[in-house]
């Protein structure tokens, strides 16, 4: 791997990635087409989806879209659908890959916040809903292979509806290992409270699936219920996810709230007021938030004495003892005659430095010869 | 035209000789000649800082004065900096008796003028510093008299003021031509910019530099020169600009 980092220029490395991921998504659409949903013949449990968004979000959008574009054509030639006959649905795979990258080329980078982790989720149920939109309406105009009203529960409904709640659960995961999750406070809370809450509607909503489905398919009327729960399940997972995300809020936002407080006690600011709301709440972050105001309120009296101090010392001089001292010393006979001789002193110039030197050594010569 | 200063401070303990030694070799470091003469007979040190031996020592300021020498032979270089730049020291005696000597028949404002004009011609001496023993005993008065500039080394603290004031009168009134003080050791939480206003106000002197308390200084205590071995300190530069102002 180093090895091939070193040599290779980086588009080499980008297209060897694409062609490796579309590889390896059109073989796991080969594998989990095995796994088709009940009374849906064409569309499969597909956890692979969740791979052009990685990528899109991670490589960027070309990447992304040529994965996912190229993936699925891979897939339906090795199924034997044709290599271009759904050629609507390549252009649908590719679109997952692609608004990702395109929220990451503008600007979408290292989710550490909770905002950012909510912008990643929106993106991807709204690249969901807009690519299987695209197959949909593309089938409308130009390939008119499927009867709408009854194409709702044989195609669409089930493709939306196992493809959002996937990739709501894969997405993160993945973005996790690929480290474009940075997990902080704020990410860890979300992702575990968001995971857990979905995977426990995705695996029960599973459980039944499986348990009656082959009573369903003979059934059309019950199918058309069947899918109108899914839509629930999507309902309920992204209800959970707010709710969830709002939880994480509640815990996280604190933390903020006290960094800040901290980092205007470090700069001499003690009067808090990012912590007017926080310390009203009866939990431990509320008492926190409370010793905290406390103690730089401590803070500021100490401070304050200890530069009053300051300038309470400075002005201790006893005038009268000063001037006591000074006549003493100045009325001496010994300082008048100083005083004196340093007035004699500074009136005679002083000699100065080598050239000067130069001037006074003859002299010297001369006084000493005679 | 060479300049003759002397550092002094009504109490010990302020850390005179030190800063008197580190003003030295930063003077030397702007390319100057520098001598110190260390005149606290009765307690001297200042070689300490210069790690010089006193055994090294062949003749000190006690000899010069009862003429058994000429002052050159007194005068050890103890640092050079680049191809200008140079400490003398003239060190006292460490002999008991020496200083007992001096103590008991003290010396000649005349002899010791002669003393400093001479190591100045003759080693084209640009600063001459004189470490003064604290007090206002005659010998300090006289090294007071025959200084250019009079530097008062004092700490904010209560014990250090009330001498501080009466030097800088009787400093006054030797007609002494440049005053400053230099605040030594002033704790950070002190604002600078305050405490000079209030001591300039107090001591009616200007306050040429504020020398901030240095736990390195401290660790260091005497054993060299803080501005050679820490060049980049806060004290140090603060120590710089007081060697830069002084010779404005």
């Amino acid at each position: 791997m180093r090895l091939l980092r070193i040599h290779l220029s980086k588009g080499t490395r980008t297209l060897i990635l694409i062609i490796a991921a579309a590889l390896v998504y059109g073989v796991l659409n080969v594998y989990s087409n095995r796994l088709l949903l009940p009374s849906a013949p064409f569309i499969a449990l597909r956890p692979q989806v969740a791979l052009p968004f990685f990528l899109g979000f991670v490589f960027g959008p070309w990447v992304g879209f040529l994965t996912g574009f190229l993936g699925n054509m891979i897939g339906d030639g090795l199924c034997g659908y044709g290599c271009w006959n759904f050629w609507n649905w390549h252009i649908a795979n590719g679109i997952y890959g692609l608004l990702p990258g395109l929220a990451c080329y503008f600007g979408l980078k290292e989710i550490r916040t909770l905002r950012r982790f909510v912008i990643m989720e929106i993106i991807v149920v709204g690249t969901n809903v807009i690519a299987v939109g695209f197959a949909v309406l593309a089938d409308l105009f130009w390939l008119k292979m499927m009867q709408f009203p009854e194409s709702l529960n044989a195609w669409i409904l089930p493709a939306l509806i196992t493809n959002i709640v996937l990739s709501f659960v894969l997405v993160p995961l993945l973005l996790v290992f690929g480290k474009f999750i940075v997990i902080t406070v704020e990410t860890r809370i979300t992702l575990a409270l968001s995971w857990l809450m979905v995977s426990i509607v995705v695996i029960s909503a599973t459980a039944v699936t499986w348990t009656v489905w082959s009573d369903l398919a003979s059934q059309e009327a019950s199918v058309r219920a069947f899918y109108s729960a899914g839509i629930v399940t999507v309902l309920v997972v992204i209800i959970g996810f707010i709710i969830s995300v709002f939880l994480a809020h509640r815990i996280t936002d604190p933390l903020v709230s006290l960094g800040q407080a901290a980092r205007q006690i470090e700069e001499g600011e003690y009067r808090l007021p990012v912590l007017d709301t926080l310390d009203k709440r009866s939990d431990e972050f509320g008492q926190l938030a409370t010793v905290m105001r406390s103690m730089a309120s401590q803070i500021e009296t100490r401070e304050t004495r200890l530069k009053n101090q300051v300038a309470e010392l400075k002005i201790e001089i006893d005038r009268t003892k000063q001037d006591e001292d000074v006549r003493e010393i100045v009325e001496s006979d010994y300082f008048k005659t100083l005083r004196q001789k340093a007035r004699g002193f500074r009136a005679t110039p002083r000699i100065d430095k080598e050239e000067e030197i130069e001037d006074v050594t003859p002299k010297d010569d001369e006084s000493s010869s005679i | 035209m060479s300049k003759i200063i002397s550092v002094h401070s009504f109490r010990g303990g302020t850390g005179k000789s030190n800063t008197a030694a580190n003003l030295a070799v930063s003077l030397a470091q702007m390319g100057l000649r520098v001598c110190v003469v260390d005149t606290d007979i009765q307690s001297p040190g200042i070689h300490v800082m210069f790690q010089l031996n006193p055994k090294d020592i062949d003749f000190s300021l006690n000899d010069f004065l009862w003429g058994k020498c000429e002052i050159e032979q007194t005068a050890r270089e103890v640092f050079t900096e680049g191809s200008k730049g140079k400490v003398f020291l003239i060190p006292s005696s460490m002999r008991t008796g020496d200083i007992a000597r001096v103590l008991k028949f003290g010396y000649d404002i005349q002899l010791l003028r002669e003393g400093f004009m001479n190591i100045i011609s003759r080693l084209a001496i640009d600063v001459l510093l004189i470490d003064t023993h604290p007090g206002l005993n005659e010998e300090t008065l006289m090294s007071i008299a025959l200084s250019d500039v009079l530097l008062i080394i004092l700490r904010p603290d209560s014990q250090d003021y009330q001498g501080t004031a009466v030097t800088v009168e009787v400093a006054r009134q030797i007609e002494v031509p440049q005053m400053y003080l230099l605040m030594n050791k002033v704790p950070d939480l002190f604002d600078k910019a305050e405490t000079i206003e209030k001591a300039q106000a107090a001591f009616t002197c200007p306050v040429i530099g504020i020398l901030p308390h240095s736990d390195e200084m401290m660790m260091l205590a005497s054993n060299g020169i803080f501005v050679r071995q820490y060049p980049d300190h806060p004290v140090t530069r603060e120590i710089a600009m007081v060697a830069q102002k002084i010779m404005e």
